[in-house]
């Protein structure tokens, strides 16, 4: 009990906690900023809120900033601050999707409306975006995947549509640069698709799932060795790694999660480590091995939490924080 | 014969004598009288311990001390040198172990292993000869006169009663023969009166140690209770075993040069001391008597020292390279049994758990509990608020368009794509009813056959044409005759036969015409091709044949499966 009761206590000081008003779906480290963290609201209504926090890593402490916090239409699916820090050095450039790709400047004290990515020609209403990514190495790029099979390459400058791609068959729900013209998707149809913006005729499938109407819900590309990715299956507690170079056949499944898995996130300074939530209340981290083993990899360590953890960011600019929403709590712990 | 005195008598002598001298240990090597040989009696330790500090207390504490370490050391050997038995025998927490010794407690305990016959080893030999060995710098002799040589430097043999007292001291000390009497008189005194003994003790003992001797001295009193009468048969009886047993050993023939002239000393010494004694009491007769003897014997072995030398070395090498053995086994087999108990002794490795990081390290307990784990089955709350973000915020959107009362967002991109994939499967059905050998209903079947199909029209187109091209030749028949006055030039081309170029010759020779030049020759499809040349000579009429005549005449000759033929035949 007293060794209870000390461990306790010592694993407080290397978690930091905030309990937000409402449900948290989307989160975001800042780049430019690194102690600024983006939080979205989940609410499934019309109005709902993006709030933006200040992290202390002395005192160990989350502040909201009030005056940057904004209204947002329906919960925003995806958050994503600029990959770099723009020209202007005091703001920052927050992306969110939801039924439009919107784009904010976030000021010393107050938030911006800057832009507003339509991809129909015909009407003043975009098809519903599922996610989203901001090319780090072009950042005047960004991909929207959306419900209608298709994934948009939006100019971010100009605020106009540079391609649009019939992806797949059913709907595309996460979508992910590789490198400055090469981005893939996951979709409804249970596939994994690459695309190369020099080559739009064609993309080639490197993986589907076992059974042929299971969708993939979330994708994760490996930024330090690329030829890694990650996605996962619905309803499934499985991490299906991928190797680009061998479709079709997983490289590994990670299936030590005791329910579904809800988001997976790559370490952004080593390219053997990756991190997974899921409705078992655990975050797990893993070290993939260069040779699987017969009985399956075990994760190096792993964090419950009190309730399902539904969202998990790994930040690139402090590796040794990961964030974790669940419920209403978003939770920073220290890897 | 005197009794040997008790245990416990014996090992308060033991005590008392290395005490008075304080040197390391004393032994007690007893004659065993069924197997002949000296093998440890009892003995005391007096020498520094390893995990025990003595305070320099009460003298009675320290003996105390030294009584305990002396008897720990025993059930120690005991227990080391026991079977199975003993060691699965759980021994009293406060017993020794091993690690818990000094060099010079392991060198103690080790002399428990061991025996000596008489004349065999420094117990033996001073017990054969009945005079004390003084060995000094005895770790630095060769193992073959010391065996047990570790620590000691210098070990003393003085037989007594039916045994030997071995002294040991970590220090190297020269022959002291006032060393010899003062031991000797912790176990000899008893044979002599108080009254006698008092005077030569007490000035032996103000000579060398004064306050060993006052220490000792009131023992030595309280032991003396035997009367005078007694006294005098028991050192008679003592005087003629002596000459017995010397006499004996003259046999032998046994003993060492150095040895020899350390005895041939200590007689010398002992001859002097009678003549003192002689002087003083009156009891002259027998010290004088005991050193005629000695002297007597001394003599016999100096004169039977040369003879047998040769003979001597190889049976002591032998002998003393045994117990040279015996000690090397004793050590190992201790040794053996001690490494197979440390490898028993607990680990002290503590896991230590990392306080820096949030995450806990994965337990391997449950991950054999997920070992059983299966796929999750579709749940209600299955990974909800992902299904909710993915399936259903997109349309919270077109709830709230229709809401409005505005049209919904635009579909053109979903409708084209469905128009394309339905006019792709349309045509697949298509082409699967127009293949008429269709496997499975897949796609990628489909179009195999369809290749496969493909593959097989080809073929046939290729086989048909060449059909075509062998029947047009065929048809080929030709006969072309040309006459110019005399000289007639001839083409045939048919169908060839067997034997037609002989029929073609002989009517034209009927014809007049005479062949002076033939070339022909049959082509790979079976047409019959000649080239003639032939002169026209007339007949019996003078008249010359016509080219008519002659053509006509050939064509009747050639082959005739045509219907030109027949037509040719009509024409004719």
């Amino acid at each position: 009990m007293e060794n209870s009761t000390q461990e306790s206590h010592l694993r407080s000081e290397n978690s930091v906690s905030y309990e937000s008003p409402y449900p948290i779906y989307g989160m975001s480290f800042s780049p430019s900023h690194p102690h600024r963290l983006a939080l979205g609201s989940f609410i499934e209504e019309y109005t709902n809120r993006v709030d933006i926090l200040s992290f202390h890593p002395d005192t160990l402490s989350l502040t909201p900033n009030p005056s940057l916090s904004f209204d947002h239409p329906y919960p925003p699916t995806k958050l994503m601050f600029h990959p770099r820090k723009p020209p202007s050095s005091s703001s920052d450039l927050l992306a969110t999707s939801g039924d439009y790709l919107r784009l904010w400047e976030v000021r010393d004290n107050s938030v911006e409306a800057v832009s507003l990515f339509n991809n129909s020609k015909t009407s003043e209403f975009c098809a519903p975006l599922t996610s989203f990514d901001w090319n780090d190495i072009d950042p005047n790029r960004i991909a929207t995947s959306s419900i209608d099979t298709t994934c948009t390459i939006w100019d971010i400058e100009r605020t106009l549509v540079e391609t649009q791609l019939i992806a797949h068959d059913k709907e595309v729900y996460d979508i992910a640069w590789g490198e400055a013209r090469v981005f893939a998707s996951v979709s409804a149809d249970g596939s994994v698709r690459i695309f190369d913006l020099r080559d739009k005729e064609h993309s080639t499938i490197i993986y589907e799932s076992p059974h042929p109407d299971t969708p993939l819900l979330r994708l994760a590309w490996n930024k330090q060795d690329l030829r890694y990715m990650a996605t996962i299956l619905m309803d499934s507690n499985k991490v299906v790694i991928l190797d680009i170079r061998s479709p079709t056949t997983p490289v590994a499944e990670l299936e030590r999660h005791r329910g579904s898995v809800n988001a997976i996130a790559w370490a952004p300074h080593s390219s053997t480590h990756i991190c997974s939530a899921g409705d078992d209340t655990q975050a797990l981290i893993w070290d993939l091995p260069t040779l699987a083993s017969p009985t399956g990899i075990d994760p190096v360590c792993m964090y419950s939490a009190g309730c399902e953890i539904n969202q998990l960011q790994w930040s690139a600019v402090q590796p040794e924080w990961i964030a974790i929403a669940f419920a209403n709590k978003m939770q920073l712990l220290k890897v | 014969m005197a009794t040997p005195p008790p245990n416990n008598s014996l090992q308060t002598m033991l005590r008392a004598a290395v005490q008075s001298v304080q040197w390391t240990y004393s032994l007690f090597w007893q004659l065993c009288p069924h197997k002949g040989i000296l093998t440890w009696g009892d003995g005391y330790y007096n020498g520094a311990i390893k995990t025990r500090k003595t305070v320099q207390a009460m003298e009675v504490s320290t003996e105390e001390a030294s009584l305990q370490r002396s008897e720990q050391l025993r059930e120690l050997y005991e227990s080391l040198s026991g079977g199975e038995t003993n060691a699965k025998t759980r021994r009293p927490c406060a017993s020794l172990s091993p690690e818990d010794l000094t060099e010079t407690e392991w060198f103690y305990l080790l002399c428990v292993s061991f025996s000596f016959h008489p004349g065999l080893g420094l117990p033996g030999t001073a017990y054969a000869r009945r005079q004390h060995l003084w060995l000094s710098g005895a770790n630095e002799v060769d193992s073959k006169t010391f065996s047990r040589a570790i620590l000691a430097k210098t070990v003393v043999c003085i037989p007594v009663l039916e045994g030997v007292v071995e002294l040991g001291t970590t220090d190297k000390m020269e022959e002291d023969l006032n060393f010899i009497q003062h031991i000797k008189s912790f176990f000899i005194d008893q044979q002599h009166p108080a009254l006698t003994a008092k005077p030569a003790l007490s000035e032996q003992y103000s000579t060398s140690k004064p306050t060993s001797s006052s220490s000792s001295y009131p023992l030595v009193t309280a032991n003396n209770t035997i009367p005078i009468q007694n006294i005098v048969d028991r050192g008679e009886a003592i005087i003629l075993n002596n000459n017995t047993k010397e006499a004996e050993l003259a046999v032998p023939n046994s003993s060492f040069i150095p040895s020899e002239l350390m005895e041939l000393d200590a007689t010398l010494e002992e001859f002097r001391v009678g003549s003192s004694g002689d002087g003083s009491n009156h009891l002259d007769s027998f010290p004088t008597e005991k050193s005629m003897a000695l002297c007597s014997a001394g003599l016999e072995l100096l004169q039977l020292q040369l003879p047998p030398a040769p003979a001597h070395p190889p049976t002591e090498n032998l002998a003393q390279g045994g117990t040279d053995t015996h000690y090397s086994q004793t050590v190992s087999s201790i040794l053996q049994k001690n490494s197979r108990r440390w490898p028993e002794s607990p680990s002290l490795n503590l896991l230590t758990d990392s306080f820096q990081s949030a995450f806990n390290k994965w337990n391997s307990g449950a991950d054999d509990y997920q070992h059983h784990f299966h796929v999750s089955v579709a749940s209600v709350t299955s990974q909800w608020l992902l299904k909710y973000i993915l399936f259903s915020v997109p349309y919270l959107h077109t709830n709230w368009l229709k809401g409005k009362g505005t049209s919904p967002y635009e579909t053109s991109h979903v409708m084209a794509e469905r128009h394309r994939r339905e006019k792709l499967n349309e045509r697949f059905l298509i082409l699967r009813s127009m293949v008429p050998s269709v496997t499975r209903m897949d796609k990628a079947s489909i179009l195999g056959d369809t290749i496969e199909y493909i593959k097989q029209l080809r073929d046939k187109i290729e086989s048909l044409e060449a059909r075509k091209r062998l029947t047009g030749k065929r048809r080929m028949r030709q006969v072309e005759v040309s006459i110019i006055e005399s000289e007639a030039l001839l083409e045939v081309e048919c169908v060839h036969r067997e034997g037609l170029l002989l029929d073609l010759m002989t009517k034209l020779r009927e014809l007049g015409v005479e062949v002076m030049m033939v070339q022909s020759w049959v082509k790979d499809d079976g047409v019959f091709v000649a080239e003639m040349r032939a002169m026209v000579r007339e007949n019996g009429n003078g008249i010359k044949a016509s080219v008519i005549e002659v053509k006509n005449a050939l064509n009747q000759i050639i082959p005739r499966h045509e219907p030109y033929t027949l037509a040719s035949s009509d024409h004719f």
